[in-house]
């Protein structure tokens, strides 16, 4: 049992509070261990949230630098960030808000060929990455290391939010298979985002992971919610683990992670770069 | 016949559907950018055109989502 | 007036001068190092911690086996764990 201080009393009051987190949920998060892939409009927000609620250690994965053109909706990063990684910058603010988290920063591209040593640390992941071949990468990866994680996507004003516990519920790939032909994808500089989208959809992440550390309420799992912002429409979606998904199904026919090639927005490499 | 899509009651007139007559129908812009489940099973893309509608399906329509990076 | 009533307590917190929601944030922390069954004893202001702290208690399923006035007009709220 963790001898909570006065000053973290006070801190987390407001989940001590709450009868489904309490001290012993307190607890859970000041032990609990979160991976963020992309510290961009989803990452921010999660970050920040997970630093609040004092989860004791959080990960970074993110590969790119701020840029003047992030900051309408990736609110961990200020101003003064411009030019620095992602991953120092939502350190900071981490630290800023939380100063007894743990961070740990991974610079890096996520591939096939890291993915696993990374994740493997952590008790749930949020993936909020703009690309789907990281995407398929993150999902492919949690199901093979048991890692339940939350998935998350944007676009002009739509988000959509599915939590995934592997040998549980459906995956990504029981939903979408595979990525989208290249070509397909709308280029992200063309299809904008209503920057405060961002910010509905990482809190929803957030808050998954938060449930899941806490055991509190009822996951999104096998279920797609998506919501339209334009009139404020919030939809869930049943789905279903499906027998021919190609890794979590019965007869898989993926026993090794792919890196897919990328199209769209001109990246050339699996970065883990964030929505 | 009658069809729910995203959990509207649509009638269609015509006896022989396929998803991908639907998607047509509901003027979805990109087909590629959809992943199709009916009555709970995710339908192959390389099927939308050979799966056709029953009476009282449910169909989903669930899209890509990526993010806006830039 | 009534004095404490003679039960057996396994652990005490005065939460004098304590406020809403604090009070009940050291009455949680109390609780949660007790086991199933075993005796809290809380000290509350009169007014607002009173009326708000046996409530939220109950809310969690514990049960409340006394409420006292003191001498000095706080209150003792003795709470079975659950």
């Amino acid at each position: 049992m963790i001898e909570f201080n006065e000053e973290q009393l006070q801190r987390y009051s407001r989940h001590i509070l709450l009868a489904d987190v309490g001290v012993e949920g307190q607890e859970k998060l000041c032990r609990a261990k979160v991976l963020i892939v992309g510290a961009g409009g989803l990452g921010a927000p999660v970050a920040l949230y997970l630093a609040a609620a004092g989860v004791g250690t959080i990960g970074i994965a993110d590969a790119d630098s701020v840029e003047i053109s992030n900051l309408q909706r990736q609110i961990s990063h200020f101003h003064h960030n411009i030019g620095d990684a992602k991953v120092d910058s939502a350190r900071e603010k981490i630290l800023a808000i939380n100063p007894e988290i743990k961070v740990n920063t991974y610079y890096e591209y996520l591939r096939a060929d890291n993915i696993r040593e990374i994740i493997r640390d952590y008790d749930f992941v949020v993936e909020g990455t703009d690309n789907f071949p990281t995407k398929f990468l993150v999902n492919d990866a949690c199901i093979m290391e048991g890692i339940p994680f939350s998935h998350g996507g944007i676009l002009r004003f739509d988000g959509q939010a599915m939590t995934v516990v592997p040998g549980k519920s459906a995956c990504y790939r029981c939903v979408f298979r595979e990525p989208p032909p290249p070509d397909a994808v709308p280029s992200c500089s063309q299809a904008g985002v209503l920057g405060a989208i961002a910010g509905m959809l990482g809190t929803i992440q957030a808050a998954e992971a938060l449930k899941f550390i806490t055991g509190a309420g009822e996951l999104l799992t096998d279920t797609l919610l998506s919501f339209d912002a334009r009139n404020m429409d919030f939809r869930k979606t049943r789905l279903h683990c499906q027998e021919n998904c190609p890794i979590c199904g019965k007869n898989p026919g993926i026993h090794e992670l792919i890196d897919y090639e990328h199209g769209g927005c001109g990246i050339k490499s699996s970065k883990s770069v964030a929505a | 016949m009658h069809i729910t899509v995203n959990g509207e009651s649509k009638e269609f007139n015509q006896a022989e559907f396929s998803i991908a007559d639907l998607l047509e129908e509901a003027e979805v812009d990109s087909p590629e950018m959809v992943s199709v489940q009916v009555n709970g099973s995710v339908i192959d893309r390389s099927h939308y055109a050979d799966t056709t509608l029953k009476d009282d399906d449910e169909v989903d329509f669930l899209y890509f989502m990526g993010g806006g990076r830039r | 007036m009534t004095t404490a009533i003679k039960t057996r307590i396994d652990a005490s917190r005065d939460c004098r001068g304590i406020g809403c929601p604090m009070n009940l944030v050291y009455t949680k922390v109390e609780l949660s190092r007790l086991a199933p069954g075993q005796v809290l004893e809380v000290i509350l202001d009169h007014g607002a911690p009173i009326n708000n702290v046996p409530r939220s208690v109950i809310r969690e399923a514990h049960e409340i086996i006394g409420q006292n006035r003191l001498d000095d007009g706080a209150w003792q709220l003795l709470i079975r764990k659950v």
